[in-house]
Formats: C-alpha cells, sequence, structure tokens
C-alpha cells in the first residue's frame, strides 16, 4: 500500500513545521501592531494542517500505487540527474572560466545527452551557438556576461 | 463615445514605430515559443523581461503581451500539424485539429484557428476597452481590508480552478506565500528565510522561479523521456482559407468562444486553459453533430481557440484595474510594472493612460500582425517543428542561464533557479500545480501588508474583514468555493440516507 501522496505529504508536513517554528523566533507581534513573522507563521501552519489532512486521506486510499519507482518506469532519471550536475558546475563556473568556455563546454555535453551526432557536428553546433548567443546577448543587448581569469 | 477617444489616443501611442516594433517582436517570439514544445509563455516572458529593463516601459509591456497572445496563436499550429500542444491552452484544439489535418484539411483547420484567434482577440480587447475603467473608478473606494479580501478570494478562485487536487493547490499557495514573504522585513528590517545569504535579502526574485518551475523543469522531464519521432504532414497548405461551410459552422462557436473566455479569463487561475475546454464541452452539446466531434468537426477548433485568445485579454482586466495578477504571466507582468515604477491599480488607467490604452490598442494591432504572421508563414513554423529535441533543449537551458544571470550578473541567480527548476520537476512527478505557488508568491507581500495595514486600522481587531459590507460579500463567497468540493459529498451522502430509509 505505497502511495506518492502519503510521502510528499509527510515532506511538506515537516517544511511546513519548520517554517512555523522559524516564523516563532522572527516574532510574531500581537494581533495590534504583527511583527515580522506573522503571516509566515499562518502560511507555514495551515500548509502543515493541509499536509497532515493529505496525508490521512492517502491513508483511506487502500490501492498499491507503487513507491517512488513507479514515477519512473520506462524513463531515464540518471539522464536528469547528469544535466542537473551539468547546470550545477556551469553555475560555479562560469564566472572564473567566463562566458565564451564554459558555454562552450555545457554545449558540447549538453548536445550529446540525447543526440546521436557525430563528433564534428556536435563540435560545429556549440560552436555556432557560444558565437551566437555571445553577439545576441553581450553585444546587441549589451548583458554584460561574465569575462572569466582570461579576460574573455 | 469617451471610450472611441480613448481608444484612438491609445492607436496613437500603440503605431509609434517603437511600440510597433516592439509588438511585432513580441508576437514574432510569442509564435515561436508557442510553436516550440517545451518552452511556454510563461518562461519566454520572464527570460526576456530582464532584457526589457533598457527600453521603454510602455514599448515593454506591449511586447511582453504580446509574446502571451502570441504564444496563444503559435499554439494551435503544433496542436494541428502534429498533434503537440505548444502550451496548455491548445490541448483542446488537438482534438479536432489534428483530425482534420488527418483528413487533409489542416489548411482550413489553421486557417480557422487563425481568423477565431483574430476575431475573439479583437472583441475581448473592445471588452476589456469598456469594462475596465468603471471597475478600476469602483476598486478606488477599497481599502486594504477589501483588498486582502479580494487577494484570498484570489487564492481561493486560482487553487478551485486549478488542475488536480485542491488540497494541494492550496499547499502550494500557502508555500508560496513564505516564499514570497523571504528577505528583510519592510517594517522592522529584520532578514526572514535567507538562511544568511545575501541573494536573499532582496527577496527570492520571480522570475528565477518561475524560469525554474515553468522552464527548466519541464526540459528535466522531456530529457528523461524515449525520445519519440514527431510527424509532420508534408501536405501543401494551398487552402489556408476556409469556405463558406466552414464559416456558417464556425461562426457561432467562435463568438461563444469569445465571450466565454473573456470572462473566465477575468477569474484567477488558468483562464485560458479552463475557458477551451470548457468552450469544447459547450460546442459539443450545443453541435446539431456531436457525434462529430473528436473526428475533425471545425467547431471544435473554432470555439477553443477563440476562448483561449480571449481568455487572455481578460486576464488583463484585474492586473490592470484592481493590480491583482490571475495569473502566472500576469504576476510576471506586475512585477515588470513595479520595476517600471508603474504601480498597476485602479490609479493606473489616470496616472498612466499612455500604458493602459496603448498596451489594449496594441493588442489589437498585434492580433492583426499575427494573421498576417501566421497564414502565410506557415511554412516557416513547420520548418521550426522540426528542430529536432536533442538539438533544441540544450538552447532551452541556454536562454534560460543566460536570463536568470543577467537579472544581477549573479551566478546566484542561476543556482536559485536550478533549484526551482528541481522543485518544479519533482512537483510535476508528485502531481502538485506550480500556478497557485507563483501568484501567492506575488501576492504574499501584498497580503503581508494589507492585513498589517487593516489590523492597525482596526486596532488589532479581526471583526474589521466582517463589519463592512464589501468584505463580508468577498469573504461569503470564499467560504462558499471552500465548501463547494464538499456539497457534492454532502449530496451523496444524503442520498444514500434516503436510499436506506426508503428500503
Amino acid at each position: 500500500m505505497r502511495n506518492t501522496d502519503r510521502s510528499s505529504g509527510l515532506f511538506w508536513l515537516a517544511v511546513g513545521i519548520v517554517i512555523a517554528i522559524s516564523s516563532l523566533k522572527y516574532g510574531l507581534g500581537t494581533l495590534h501592531e504583527p511583527g515580522p513573522g506573522f503571516i509566515t507563521f499562518f502560511a507555514g501552519s495551515i500548509l502543515a494542517l493541509l499536509s497532515l489532512s493529505l496525508f490521512f486521506s492517502s491513508l483511506r486510499d487502500q490501492k498499491d500505487q507503487g513507491g517512488f519507482q513507479s514515477l519512473w518506469v520506462g524513463l531515464k532519471p540518471l539522464k536528469v540527474l547528469y544535466v542537473i550536475i551539468l547546470l550545477v558546475a556551469y553555475t560555479f563556473s562560469v564566472k572564473p572560466i567566463g562566458f565564451l568556455i564554459s558555454t562552450f563546454l555545457l554545449l558540447f555535453l549538453l548536445f550529446r545527452v540525447k543526440g546521436t551526432y557525430r563528433l564534428k557536428t556536435i563540435l560545429l553546433m556549440s560552436l555556432l551557438v557560444t558565437v551566437g548567443s555571445y553577439i545576441v546577448f553581450e553585444i546587441w543587448l549589451k548583458a554584460q556576461l561574465p569575462k572569466g581569469i582570461l579576460g574573455f | 463615445m469617451d471610450i472611441l477617444h480613448h481608444i484612438f489616443y491609445g492607436l496613437g501611442v500603440a503605431l509609434q514605430p517603437v511600440n510597433l516594433l516592439f509588438c511585432f517582436t513580441g508576437v514574432l517570439i510569442g509564435t515561436l515559443v508557442g510553436v516550440l514544445p517545451g518552452l511556454g509563455p510563461v518562461a519566454a516572458i520572464s527570460l526576456l523581461l530582464p532584457a526589457t529593463f533598457r527600453a521603454p516601459p510602455v514599448a515593454s509591456i506591449i511586447m511582453l503581451s504580446g509574446i502571451y497572445y502570441g504564444a496563444m496563436y503559435g499554439g494551435s499550429t503544433t496542436s494541428i500539424l502534429v498533434n503537440i500542444p505548444g502550451e496548455a491552452a491548445s490541448v483542446v484544439t488537438c482534438f479536432d485539429g489534428y483530425q482534420m489535418a488527418r483528413r487533409g484539411r489542416a489548411g482550413p483547420a489553421l486557417g480557422i484557428a487563425a481568423f477565431a484567434s483574430f476575431i475573439s482577440g479583437t472583441l475581448a480587447v473592445v471588452g476589456l476597452a469598456f469594462m475596465a475603467p468603471p471597475l478600476a473608478a469602483m476598486a478606488l473606494k477599497f481599502g486594504p481590508p477589501e483588498y486582502f479580501s479580494l487577494m484570498v478570494l484570489g487564492l481561493t478562485v486560482l487553487t478551485f480552478l486549478a488542475g488536480g487536487s485542491m488540497l494541494k493547490s492550496l499547499m502550494m499557495a500557502c508555500f508560496g506565500v513564505v516564499i514570497g514573504n523571504v528577505g528583510l522585513d519592510l517594517i522592522t528590517a529584520r532578514p526572514r528565510f535567507t538562511f544568511g545569504l545575501d541573494i536573499l535579502l532582496d527577496g527570492v526574485g520571480l522570475v528565477p522561479v518561475v524560469m525554474g518551475l515553468f522552464g527548466i523543469s519541464e526540459v528535466f522531464l522531456n530529457v528523461e523521456e524515449k525520445l519519440s519521432e514527431r510527424k509532420i504532414f508534408e501536405t501543401e497548405f494551398k487552402g489556408l482559407l476556409p469556405n463558406l461551410q466552414d464559416w456558417k459552422e464556425s461562426i457561432w462557436p467562435i463568438l461563444r468562444g469569445s465571450g466565454l473566455g473573456f470572462f473566465l479569463g477575468i477569474l484567477p487561475g488558468g483562464g485560458a486553459v479552463i475557458s477551451s475546454f470548457v468552450s469544447y464541452g459547450v460546442e459539443k452539446k450545443l453541435s446539431k453533430h456531436p457525434e462529430e466531434f473528436g473526428k475533425g468537426a471545425i467547431g471544435g477548433v473554432a470555439g477553443p481557440e477563440a476562448a483561449n485568445n480571449s481568455a487572455t485579454a481578460g486576464a488583463f482586466i484585474p492586473l490592470l484595474t484592481l493590480g491583482l495578477p490571475s495569473n502566472a504571466v500576469m504576476a510576471i507582468l506586475l512585477g515588470a510594472l513595479m520595476i517600471y515604477n508603474m504601480p498597476p491599480g485602479p490609479r493606473l488607467i489616470t496616472s498612466h493612460p499612455n500604458l493602459f490604452w496603448g498596451v489594449i490598442s496594441s493588442m489589437y494591432i498585434g492580433n492583426l500582425m499575427l494573421l498576417v504572421l501566421n497564414l502565410p508563414l506557415i511554412g516557416i513554423w513547420v520548418k521550426i517543428l522540426k528542430v529536432p529535441y536533442p538539438v533544441l533543449f540544450p538552447l532551452i537551458l541556454l536562454f534560460c542561464l543566460i536570463g536568470a544571470y543577467s537579472l544581477n550578473n549573479n551566478p546566484a541567480e542561476i543556482g536559485l533557479m536550478l533549484i526551482f527548476g528541481v522543485l518544479g520537476y519533482l512537483m510535476k512527478k508528485f502531481k502538485y500545480d506550480g500556478a497557485p505557488l507563483v501568484l501567492a508568491m506575488v501576492l504574499g507581500p501584498l497580503m503581508d501588508n494589507s492585513l498589517r495595514q487593516s489590523l492597525l486600522m482596526s486596532g488589532g481587531s479581526g471583526m474589521i474583514f466582517f463589519t463592512r459590507p464589501i468584505c463580508l460579500v468577498i469573504l461569503g463567497a470564499v467560504t462558499l468555493i471552500l465548501l463547494l468540493p464538499v456539497l457534492p459529498l454532502i449530496s451523496r451522502i444524503r442520498k444514500t440516507v434516503e436510499k436506506t430509509e426508503g428500503n
């Protein structure tokens, strides 16, 4: 009798409780002069209550809907994880390495995630898109993209 | 003839070369975004928002609105030709549009979709011009308690109309209120929920949240899917013009769809999506040949297409008159107006008439441009559809990365966007809707403010919400809506009781 609502309900219950408790620390104030934690306390508490009711209503559901794995049946979640790691790496490297190099590397790796193109094609595509986006955003829209320690 | 005078004034604004150019750019990008699956108008508008900061405000809003209604046009093209809706509001168009295409009538299907959108867009603009000023005049009398009640009503209606479980939508709305209140408290200047991070002191930006929830998460969902071949019709689109019989079958669905879409669009929560579904249902009921629906009935294309377009115009009413957004796109426009120092609300029409009437008139001109763009250029849009997803998704990601970075030239904004991207991905997996979160996030600080002001006004008594007649009516409506899902349960219980008594 596994059910995804049950786990997500518990997750949001925890989030709601943490929010409500932190709000208490920020100070509720009085009704006459509500403090900084006033509205978040209520939002967090209501979130916790609603999650609790989601949790209990999922208990009534006796059908086995499968656990987490059922959400990824026939899919390739590892590809998502790989893309996320690439994006996180980009976030940290774009400033030190600069826009041009990090974007080219990112695109080169991303084009290979789902595509089955030849290496030459991928290199060319990554180069074209990197230069193209640099022209549009840096030169045309003046977006001030990061230059990196190498100066470009 | 005051209205006519205003519309001509607005046309004067909209026809200025700069505004014409921005309008054209907007509808062009909108159509493109509508055609491309996996990048919706919400993500596209938030992406382009930072780029407009240096442009004139009126032109920027004209462009951003153009993206919104342009996407509705573009979305129908992919629905009809490939059975893949470019965005949620054209899901219904797949039902009969794709069937028409399979019967070799792709041309008239695309044609009627464009004409229906044009007619309803035009009607809705007229409706907007007539309805907004009196509404704004009324809203001038509203104080903080009325605004607070209205926002509660808005969030309630949203969770009621939003897809999926109402309970989960309410949960997301609560979470959104908290996200919206992250940062320095305006009154006490104390940081809330910043985890010691500087980037959160100014609050969580709307743009990274929206791009994460609606752009990045969509890419993640597509990346894990197995690749499927998209079949595109290779037929020539000779006869794009619907014939007389087509018009006869479509004209009433178009008119009904326009009215329906406009009024549903005013309500908070997915106006365009819901109105297209409602319109389809209505036309199927009213049709003399309901069995034709789902097999290529032209009325099933015309009605919903009209409805989703006029709903986009209707959605502007609460934003421009009350300053309250009714969907995620309007929430971003609200943020944009704040940045341009033109806070939307009842005074907007009189304080910035060039913005209000200019934007409305530009929508009329934009609709005309879309008609010209969509019909003869259909071949180009079909070509764009052929860009394979393995090539497309890195581009979408790159645009989001650049968009987030250029907000403040800070990679931390990218990180924030990625966090909400992963959250949005998991939310879709576990069937939570992102729209209530975004809307509540925008309304959160406004609600905080109006609630505190109301309590200051009343000297700390919550009774202020129950002694003012407008508040009372609004909060009564809230209670009613919250009780609605319970009502069928009550009637079912009653029925069981009756049955057992009968036995």
